[in-house]
């Protein structure tokens, strides 16, 4: 069903009084989600953004709680604020790494308020990617251009107007009656042809998880990482990327413990107070990283933690490609015991 | 809203104690300052808290006490790093933070009908001090059958609990052997490391359950002994050590394999073990 | 195929051939158009991975002291700048390395045609022109116009170290004035620079991809990692961001080398290298020196003399 872009940047600014709009915009960086005061503010040309909407959820820095001294007493605070939010534009990979953050951020025994919190205030506003960039491999990964998982409204972009399909409850909720028309043959065509996409890229995954199994121990990881300088860039740059690190931040006596985000490529990451480190190699940690994506992640949640977006390849400083080393691992003898 | 597990509960510093002579070590003694922060610290032996010292940090520990000795929750702490230190030089009455009870602990429940001997090496003692004493106590001695304590430092003044220990020393509900690794002025009892002290004095490992916590060297000489006396590793437990900040499974930087150490571990048995990467 | 990468491959060929070296750290062809990737040669085998043209961009000194054993490294001017620093600050042992001198046109700026022409679908070299087809259209250009801005201003194109050297030289061009750039950002008033560095600092994400990839950024316990005392917050903002970039910018005072790989690793596009080129010039300025020229110049910091400038301590 089709509405028209004007019609639907009305509905949207028309919440503006309860929620706040989140939406792609050009910065200095390069394409951000960012608040937007009003809808005609969003970008509408872009392949995707520089950094994955996970921040949105869970910052690169925030406040977790705040307290006060007075000699020996202490007042703590809890510091999570939540705002109603749209989130709109977001890209089918982002969408599902949004669902498999969902799963890290709740598990067996905990959830954390401050990422869910915010989850549940927010509205998803997916959209179809028309254009697809030579290193994105989304559909590899169980996706495509135009896959709607992990959207509560799915638009495919027809120029003037929008192809819109309302996915959940929650965002039928969000924009109620909207008097959508019927799509011409022609739009149609264009939305079959977005809908039958795929990237140029492909991957395979089929069995990666089982191999990687039994993989552990497997020379595959000794040269594997050598040029790899360590750095944070990917994980960054991640959408299911989600550890991090807790600190104080301190003056006087006030001072807030505040969680940033952190990576497994750093050996800092996981350096015991006595000075041993269970992963004190780049071999180690790179083993870390594509044993956590594609087989420990799918043993605790029954999902690779990858989506396909292509921001690692993209931004890697020394070309560390992922779908070379998902490659490797496929092609990769096993050592028999 | 759900109960935020990133938010402490505060508790007084009602005791800072220096525990071991070289001064590396204190004991601290935390009251909860209301019925309704205890009642919701239910805690079993083997799991451990996070501690704030506010404008300093937060660190994990494993609580020393049992929950059989209500009010307090006790931690003995090594001078390591930023909140480790921050914590030695507190004055009794200031207030910290404690997230937790946290992970799983000891499986008491599967004990139950068995014997038990408990290994431990220098500071690590600390939740095998709790163990102990749950297991030691009048409402529970009886579900258990010999309990051994086998327990070593360096030196003397390097053991916690001295003055515990002496009333074990007395105490016919369990067995107590401590070792120091070279002989010293005034020492009556063993010498020597703790896996050859383990090989002549444990116990048959018929209907018996092995807990070790140690440095990693101890533990690595001692699986070996314990397997010469024909434990299984089933029936062997440890509690593992890791860098940890959340505690809840999710900043992602403890795990071993699909385990996270936060919150499926700290305490795994030698089995479980086996089938995980030797990442730890 | 070029007759250097022709060399470097006889060249790596022979030495792994004769044992005296472990490994060859040079280049190979990347998985993305104009994009070559460090790679590690230990088999006579491999040799034919190597390559070399203006896509090597990154600087394979910060790869000579991870990498054990005796190794041969591929070597443009500013690298061997880089390997010299390290062999004065003990970094790295001498006979351990063999170094495989070339000297450098300059390497590509991939940016400068991706913000013209989108991800870069496909791309080829040839006759100093480089032909790419992007995302939203295609295009060509020379060289010279999507050179990498460090090689615009590079002074030393020809290692200035090296156990062998391949190919020919590079003529140094001739630069009217030195530090053109640095004068031009000087020459600004003080908003108009806040407004440009804070610009810059507004980007950064602290991913560090620029302190590991700088060869001298070799620091078991960087200052930002510490936590006794803690120096910054894990804060992403401008003032954090800057605190973090300048002081790496002083723990380079004398020791850069004016590689720009800080500038080409960085993934959000910060110019950290103008403020580095600041620090160069008052180096130069200050105390004559040029860091990595020579073997026989001593580092900045490690010289003392009386006509040193103390301006900020006296009135001079």
């Amino acid at each position: 069903m089709k509405i028209s872009k004007e019609k639907f940047g009305q509905s949207v600014d028309a919440l503006s009084s309860d929620y706040r709009l989140i939406a792609p915009v050009s910065e200095a960086g390069g394409v951000n989600y960012k608040a937007v005061k009003s809808f005609s503010d969003v970008k509408q040309d872009y392949l995707n953004s520089k950094l994955p909407p996970k921040s949105l959820f869970f910052p690169q820095h925030e406040k977790l709680i705040s307290y006060v001294k007075n000699g020996k007493d202490v007042t703590v605070k809890n510091e999570l604020k939540v705002e109603k939010t749209i989130l709109f534009g977001v890209r089918p990979c982002d969408a599902k790494g949004l669902l498999l953050l969902d799963k890290v951020f709740k598990n067996d025994q905990y959830q954390d308020p401050y990422y869910y919190e915010r989850r549940n205030n927010t509205v998803v506003i997916g959209m179809a990617c028309k254009t697809i960039a030579p290193t994105c491999f989304c559909s590899s990964m169980g996706l495509s251009p135009a896959s709607s998982e992990g959207a509560d409204i799915f638009l495919i972009d027809l120029g003037d107007s929008y192809d819109l399909e309302i996915i959940t409850e929650k965002g039928k909720a969000l924009l109620g009656d909207l008097g959508l028309s019927e799509l011409t043959a022609q739009e149609q065509a264009l939305v079959d042809a977005v809908k039958s996409a795929q990237t140029t890229s492909q991957v395979d995954v089929s069995t990666i998880t089982e191999k990687l199994d039994k993989m552990f121990d497997n020379p595959y990881w000794e040269n594997l990482q050598e040029k790899c300088l360590g750095c944070n860039t990917c994980s960054f740059s991640c959408p299911t990327c989600h550890c991090f690190d807790i600190s104080e931040e301190v003056c006087q006596n006030s001072g807030s413990r505040v969680r940033t985000w952190d990576a497994c490529m750093a050996p800092l990451f996981t350096l015991h107070g006595s000075g041993h480190n269970p992963r004190s190699t780049q071999k180690a940690r790179w083993r870390q990283r594509m044993m956590h994506k594609f087989n420990y992640f799918v043993h605790n949640n029954g999902d690779i933690a990858c989506v396909g977006c292509g921001r690692c390849i993209r931004s890697c400083p020394v070309n560390m490609d992922m779908r070379q080393i998902i490659d490797g691992v496929n092609k990769a003898e096993l050592v028999v015991e | 809203m759900e109960q935020n597990p990133y938010l402490p509960i505060t508790m007084k510093l009602t005791k800072n104690l220096v525990e071991t002579e070289d001064r590396n070590i204190n004991t601290f003694t935390l009251e909860f300052l209301n019925k309704q922060d205890e009642e919701n610290f239910k805690y079993m032996p083997g799991q451990f808290a996070e501690l704030s010292a506010f404008g300093y940090g937060e660190a994990p520990f494993g609580i020393a006490t049992s929950p059989t000795e209500p009010g307090i929750l006790k931690f003995s702490v090594a001078k390591v790093g930023c909140v480790s230190n921050a914590l030695h030089l507190m004055e009794e009455g200031t207030m910290v933070g404690v997230r937790g009870p946290m992970g799983n602990y000891y499986p008491v429940e599967e004990f139950k009908g068995k014997n038990l001997v408990i290994i431990g090496g220098g500071f690590a003692f600390t939740t095998l001090r709790a163990l102990a004493v749950y297991m030691l106590d009048p409402a529970h001695r009886g579900d258990y059958g010999d309990i051994t304590v086998i327990y070593g430092a360096r030196n003397p003044g390097l053991l916690l609990y001295k003055e515990e220990l002496a009333a074990w020393e007395n105490n016919p509900n369990i067995n107590l052997v401590t070792t120091i690794d070279r002989p010293a002025e005034g020492w009556t009892k063993h010498v020597g490391f703790i896996p050859s002290i383990t090989e002549q004095v444990a116990p048959s490992s018929v209907n018996t359950y092995a807990v070790v916590c140690g440095p990693p060297a101890m533990i690595k000489f001692t699986l070996p002994v314990l397997e010469k006396l024909n434990f299984p590793p089933e029936r062997i437990y440890t509690s593992l050590e890791m860098r940890m900040k959340c505690g809840l499974g999710i900043c992602g930087r403890c795990n071993i394999g699909t385990e996270y150490v936060c919150k499926d571990g700290p305490v795994f048995s030698m089995a479980q073990l086996k089938d995980l990467p030797s990442e730890y | 195929m070029s007759s250097v990468t022709e060399e470097i491959r006889e060249t790596a060929r022979q030495l792994l051939a004769d044992g005296k070296v472990d490994v060859v750290i040079g280049y190979e062809k990347g998985s993305l158009p104009l994009k070559a990737t460090p790679c590690f040669v230990r088999t006579v085998q491999d040799v034919d991975k190597l390559i070399w043209d203006e896509t090597c961009e990154n600087n394979l000194a910060a790869f000579s002291y991870k990498i054990s054993g005796k190794k041969a490294i591929i070597t443009k001017g500013c690298d061997s700048r880089a390997l010299v620093v390290l062999l004065q600050e003990n970094q790295l042992v001498k006979d351990d390395l063999y170094i495989i001198g070339v000297s450098c046109q300059g390497v590509v700026d991939k940016r400068k045609i991706e913000n013209e022409l989108g991800e870069i679908i496909e791309a080829t070299i040839a006759d100093g022109k480089i032909s790419v087809k992007g995302m939203s259209g295609s295009g060509e250009f020379t060289f010279a116009e999507v050179k990498d801005a460090t090689c615009q201003t590079c002074r030393y194109p020809n290692p200035v170290i090296e156990d062998i050297h391949l190919g020919g030289t590079v003529e140094v061009p001739e630069q009217a004035v030195l530090f053109a750039d640095v004068l031009e950002m000087e020459a600004k008033s003080d908003s108009e620079r806040e407004a440009y560095f804070g610009e810059q600092m507004d980007k950064c994400i602290r991913c560090y991809s620029c302190r590991n990839a700088c060869p001298l950024c070799y620091c078991q316990e960087c200052f930002v990692d510490c936590n006794t005392p803690r120096w910054l917050t894990g804060g992403v903002n401008r003032a954090e961001n800057l605190f973090f970039q300048a002081g790496r910018v002083l723990h380079l005072a004398g020791r850069c080398v004016d590689c720009g790989t800080c500038s080409r690793a960085c993934p959000q596009g910060v110019d950290i290298r103008a403020l580095n080129r600041k620090m160069s010039r008052d180096v130069l300025e200050m105390y004559q020196h040029e860091s990595g020229i020579s073997e026989d110049v001593k580092p900045a910091l490690n010289v003392y003399s009386g006509d040193d400038p103390e301006a900020f301590l006296v009135k001079e």
